[in-house]
């Protein structure tokens, strides 16, 4: 039995894996054989996304994508192993699109709406993508890290004017 | 009883009343909430002065806000207000709702709650202890004594201008306007 | 002079609710190792009621409540306190069988009209609840007066008086115990708090109560409290009799006084053993509810039947 990092060495180009730790895998990919490896991997097993995030590298002008894949059963027979693998992809920042992996893990839904919301990434193939927790339109989505919270505060919450008493009429 | 009340309950039963029962609402804002379940149990037993959770806003007449009010909170807040019966009376709890706490920087919370709906008393501290909510209830029935409690009648007073900050934040508000 | 003893009896009970709501609430708090409200906190709280703004929601919701505070005051009016009785000795228990019905069918007009969820949910469930445990008192009332021959409720406190108290005699001590097993029903404690759960429906029908109708409402609470006791006390504890000790003085101003005193008393010894029940039991499912009183109050009232018809 081969292991893991070589069967995916072995399928894909354009990967980069870190295995230095102990049951975990780093798999650094560009943005086109994501979908393909996640399709590949729920086969092998590991069909349990456990999380969908999104980190700025506001100098590199991009966004780092990281999906966190386990399995729900560990099947001791095939010599699965027992790994949480870690897919990370880069994507430009100015009008962030990605493909949306709802077809594939149905639970992605509240994490995509949610990077959508906070980081601003579109996915394309997304049936509600609307917003999930925020109550006011931003300019800048919040987590953006170029969004300026204080600037926004002062300009947002101290422009409401304190409520100045009526006297009385009579 | 002290047998000094007893006139002050014949001169004026509303007032007395309305400070020996102080019905709470049940709302959890923030983490205040954790201070309540002590101060309404066996520890600090609230039940003494008349202070029991209310089931629903209706019945109650003290409003605690514990803790930071996030936008969406916010809107709760107001239709809860808005659903008690006069006269009722408001007190925020701990720091976040006095001027944004640490939240002061936050991009989706509440900097200073008395722009939103009329606050009888502060309690200040992150977080105060439970003996400083019977701190600001002697405090708040110092108030209703001296008709200094008085936030129903600023609220309706002012409307406009409440109604004015609410839909600032919210662009517009989803319910009609309480009073004309 | 009918009229003075209904007035009596309408203050007796008014009083004695109330009291009850008090004793309830202090006796619950010792048992949480707390000091616990005044036991006059009830009276406050009402007062404080009565002089909120109160929101109505139309006709109907304002004549519910009405009707279910006069249903309950009626019943007050049939029920023998002592040797005070207004009513009681014409129209007998199948009156206030029927009268007894109407408490919980004004709540659910003007919960109805509310138009709250939680208050539907609240009132269907009261309703379930009233309907599976009436049927056991039908059953327990058939066994009494079928003991008795009368249909009189004076009759029989008087003859259980003249001989022995139904709850100390073999043949209805059956039905004594059914009551006793559905009394937290009727009562709304736990094990049965389903109509008003406080945390879980938001104090189910009374939800869109505020202001005087909530008032109103405490006050219906604590007469229906009254009620169902005073009911229990005078079918099977032998109303204001006490082993005949006071014979002597009945008829006059203090044979009444002293009976009254009595029954009140033996009234106070049941409400505080149904709130310990209420102080250690959780709260059942409505169909647990409904299960447990069709099966063991039930077939425990029927058997109690029975036995009573064979032996006559």
């Amino acid at each position: 039995m081969k292991k893991l990092k070589d069967k995916i060495e072995d399928l894909f180009d354009n990967v980069i894996i870190n295995d230095f730790y102990q049951n975990r895998i780093f798999v650094k990919t560009n943005k086109e054989s994501v979908v393909s490896l996640l399709n590949y991997l729920k086969e092998l097993g590991y069909d349990h996304l456990a999380l969908v995030s999104c980190v700025d590298h506001v100098e590199e002008n991009e966004f780092e994508l990281v999906y966190i894949l386990s399995a729900y059963i560990h099947n001791e027979h095939e010599n699965q192993e027992k790994t949480n693998i870690i897919i990370k992809t880069r994507i430009s920042r100015e009008k962030a699109k990605f493909t949306s992996i709802i077809n594939l893990f149905e639970n992605a839904e509240p994490y995509e709406r949610e990077i959508f919301e906070l980081f601003g990434v579109d996915f394309v193939g997304h049936p509600r993508l609307k917003p999930l927790f925020l109550e006011i339109n931003y300019e800048t989505p919040p987590f953006r890290k170029d969004f300026d919270t204080r600037k926004f505060v002062d300009d947002f919450f101290a422009n409401i004017p304190i409520i100045e008493e009526i006297e009385d009429e009579k | 009883m002290d047998r000094n009340q007893i006139g002050k309950w014949l001169r004026s039963p509303q007032k007395m009343s309305n400070k020996y029962s102080l019905h709470a609402v049940y709302f959890c804002t923030g983490c205040g909430i954790i201070e309540i379940p002590p101060s309404i149990t066996t520890r600090w037993d609230a039940e003494r002065f008349g202070i029991i959770p209310a089931p629903n806003p209706r019945q109650a007449n003290l409003f605690l806000i514990t803790g930071y009010v996030s936008l969406k909170t916010l809107k709760a807040i107001i239709r809860t207000y808005e659903q008690m019966l006069e006269p009722k009376y408001t007190v925020g709890f701990g720091s976040c709702p006095i001027n944004g706490g640490m939240y002061w920087d936050s991009y989706n919370t509440i900097k200073k709650l008395d722009k939103y709906i009329p606050i009888d008393g502060w309690i200040a501290g992150c977080m105060p202890r439970p003996e400083a909510i019977f701190v600001a209830v002697t405090h708040l029935w110092t108030l209703i004594e001296k008709d200094m409690a008085t936030g129903y009648i600023k609220y309706r007073k002012n409307y406009k201008q409440y109604r004015a900050n609410q839909e600032k934040i919210y662009g517009s508000l989803d319910w009609p306007p309480l009073y004309k | 002079m009918n009229i003075l003893l209904m007035i009596l009896s309408a203050i007796i009970s008014l009083v004695t609710g109330m009291f009850f709501l008090g004793l309830a609430r202090k006796i619950m708090a010792m048992i949480h190792w707390r000091y616990g409200p005044p036991i006059y906190q009830p009276l406050i709280d009402v007062i404080r009621y009565f002089h909120q703004r109160a929101v109505s929601h139309g006709f109907i919701f304002d004549l519910g409540i009405i009707i279910s505070l006069i249903g309950s005051l009626l019943v007050v009016f049939f029920l023998p306190l002592g040797n005070i009785s207004s009513f009681s000795n014409s129209g007998g228990l199948l009156v206030i069988l029927y009268i007894l019905i109407l408490s919980p069918l004004g709540l659910a007009l003007s919960s109805g009209e509310s138009a709250n969820p939680n208050a539907s949910i609240g009132i269907s469930r009261k309703l379930i609840l009233t309907l599976s445990y009436e049927f056991v008192l039908i059953i327990i009332l058939l066994s009494l007066m079928s003991q008795y021959q009368t249909i009189s409720l004076q009759e029989i406190v008087m003859l259980q008086a003249r001989k022995v108290w139904s709850f100390a005699s073999w043949k209805l001590i059956l039905p004594g115990i059914a009551y006793l097993l559905i009394l937290p029903a009727m009562l709304g404690f736990r094990p049965f708090e389903i109509a008003g759960a406080s945390q879980e429906i938001s104090a189910g029908p009374s939800v869109e109560f505020g202001g005087k109708y909530l008032a109103l409402n405490t006050i219906n609470h604590g007469l229906l409290h009254f009620i169902t006791i005073a009911l229990f006390v005078n079918l099977f504890l032998g109303g204001g009799d006490l082993f005949g000790i006071f014979d002597s003085i009945s008829g006059t101003f203090w044979g009444s006084f002293v009976s009254l005193i009595i029954f009140l008393i033996k009234m106070i010894l049941i409400f505080v053993i149904s709130v310990f029940i209420n102080a250690v039991f959780p709260r059942l499912r409505l169909e647990q509810a409904t299960k447990y009183i069709l099966y063991y109050p039930l077939s425990i009232a029927i058997v109690g039947l029975i036995i009573v018809v064979a032996i006559n």
